[in-house]
């Protein structure tokens, strides 16, 4: 997904779950600045590194696929945006190493989600801005897994472009081609992907990344044979699955407000939006390369408010001039501790699943601090809150 | 990293930046060492590729082609290993795409790194210009065996310093319930 769903839609859901406009804002600020935190901006504002929730795509090419490496990676991409479905599932005739990469597949409605959403109840707005971006990703980002894996995430020319809304479809074969300074061709479906590098933990196979950012368009609907599906092809309907994210966001920030007392899988606030569903269907299936402007336009239709736009400079200037024992309390001081609680989590749970890809995860409660010394903010955040 | 794994790593290391040193102590022999190193490393690609079919690629869609490729890798291994001084187009080859590529890549993060206002660019930049310079010495000195030597082994020793460096790094991450 990208800004117009991440920023703009997330503020919809947000506003239509019940929070203030300025609330709203705060979200979906958050949300969308998963995508940017990435290391070269944490060293600018001398902040923890290791709450970076995204890597830029030259900080991939340099980044080393030893260990290490690897476990840096898979730590930020499964915990932001391939959120893994089943971290115990199981494929038959496979070895221990190919089944660590199967288990970390993306995927909507897993046990990881509900522990990201229950980690940002009674937590900062930040926190639930993170909780959402992971949450829509799980629907964008289906099928493929937040590490690089060759084997998992690879794709063939059998790749087709499904038009119109009912069956029976026309299909039109999709083209990709490596060139990332031209803009994908909506018309002629041609599309960027990454280069093809058989090599299992190379870059260029991590995420969705060969698959292009047909993920990331709300209006894409295709079918083509994940490399781990055992030749059975797959239909992705992502107008359908952007559907169903927004109504289980707004359902999750109800859950999130308190107005419900659990949250549970598969449970979409569809009712809440029944008023606008013919809008947000319209939206969701235009065939653009960005439909912030679309997004915009309804989310302060409901509010009555102008949506500032994203920037990536907003909360900077407060985090760098606060005082050190301050700056937690900033706007992005929380953004980094919420973001770093979600790493923690998703680390632990891959850990404890038997799986080391992800690296190893100490609990606190059991053998007191050890590791990476920047989560000693983690630390005192709970001392501070409880949960912060 | 668990313990076994930490370990070995720095014994890699370390054997890494003996070997180097040892080369460019005596270069004559050093040249000999280095074409016999490309090689085995060509014909352990062969055979991790094939491993590397049975326990993961043979799951995926397509994976035939990675034992055709790990075949053909395993072939040319052979046969390069089988020439008694391997061609010095192929070490100027290996020298320039490691070198040119990190430089390439370095720039370009370097300069993202500027846009972004972030301190680090001029490390990346100055990383990046540093291996550009080796990848274009490489084909300037291509007479020079000696000079070979010397880059491959600066290569080598800081991939060394690194495996011992990354050793040493704390990679666990505290949960907090």
């Amino acid at each position: 997904m990208q800004e117009d769903f991440h920023y703009y839609a997330t503020y919809a859901a947000a506003y239509i779950a019940g929070y203030s406009h300025e609330e709203s804002m705060e979200i979906c600020y958050s949300a969308q600045f998963v995508d940017v935190c990435s290391y070269t901006l944490l060293t600018k504002l001398k902040a923890p590194l290791s709450a970076a929730t995204t890597q830029l795509q030259l900080e991939l090419m340099n980044e080393r696929t030893d260990i290490v490496g690897l476990q840096n990676i898979t730590r930020i991409w499964s915990s932001f945006h391939f959120l893994p479905r089943d971290l115990y599932a199981e494929k038959k005739k496979c070895g221990k190493r190919y089944r660590d990469k199967y288990r970390l597949i993306c995927g909507p409605n897993g046990d990881l989600l509900v522990d990201t959403v229950n980690i940002a109840k009674n937590s900062s707005l930040q926190a639930v801005g993170i909780a959402m971006h992971v949450l829509a990703d799980t629907w964008a980002h289906t099928y493929f897994a937040g590490t690089p894996s060759y084997v998992i995430n690879n794709t063939d020319f059998y790749f087709y472009e499904l038009l119109g809304e009912n069956e029976p479809y026309i299909e039109k074969s999709i083209k990709f081609r490596h060139s990332p300074t031209e803009p994908d061709d909506i018309e002629n479906s041609i599309y960027t992907n990454s280069l093809s590098q058989s090599t299992e933990n190379s870059i260029m196979n991590l995420g969705h990344g060969r698959a292009g950012h047909l993920p990331d368009y709300s209006f894409a609907k295709y079918k083509y044979l994940p490399a781990w599906k055992d030749y059975d092809e797959v239909i992705k309907d992502n107008p359908a699955d952007y559907m169903k994210a927004f109504c289980q966001m707004i359902y999750a920030m109800k859950y999130l407000r308190g107005e419900i007392s659990t949250f549970e899988k598969e449970t979409y606030a569809e009712d809440e939006i029944s008023q606008w569903k013919a809008d947000i269907d319209q939206i969701l299936r235009k065939r653009q390369l960005n439909a912030c402007e679309d997004w915009k336009k309804f989310g302060e239709r409901l509010s009555g408010r102008e949506i500032e736009d994203f920037s990536i400079d907003k909360y900077q200037q407060q985090y760098i001039d606060a005082p050190k024992k301050d700056k937690d309390y900033t706007y992005l001081g929380r953004f980094f501790i919420a973001a770093m609680r979600q790493k923690s989590m998703v680390t632990n749970k891959i850990y404890t699943s038997g799986n080391l890809i992800a690296g190893f995860s100490v609990d606190f409660a059991k053998r007191g601090f050890k590791g990476i010394r920047d989560y000693i903010k983690l630390l005192e955040a709970f001392k501070r809150n409880g949960n912060e | 990293m668990n313990k076994f794994q930490r370990v070995r790593s720095i014994i890699w290391g370390i054997l890494m930046i003996t070997f180097s040193i040892g080369m460019i102590i005596f270069p004559n022999d050093g040249y000999i060492f280095m074409t016999m190193f490309i090689s085995i490393f060509l014909l352990m690609l062969g055979v991790k590729k094939i491993g590397y079919y049975f326990s993961m690629a043979r799951h995926m869609v397509g994976g035939k082609k990675i034992l055709f490729e790990g075949v053909i890798l395993l072939d040319f291994g052979i046969f390069t290993c089988a020439l008694s001084d391997l061609p010095k187009i192929y070490v100027v080859l290996y020298l320039l795409g490691c070198n040119g590529f990190a430089g390439i890549a370095n720039v370009l993060k370097g300069m993202e790194a500027k846009k972004l206002g972030a301190p680090s660019w001029k490390l990346s930049t100055s990383q990046g210009a540093v291996s550009l310079m080796l990848a274009v010495f490489s084909l300037i000195f291509v007479k020079k065996t000696n000079v070979f030597v010397y880059m491959y082994c600066l290569g080598v020793i800081y991939s060394g310093i690194i495996r011992i460096i990354t050793a040493f790094r704390k990679t666990a991450i505290i949960y907090i319930q």
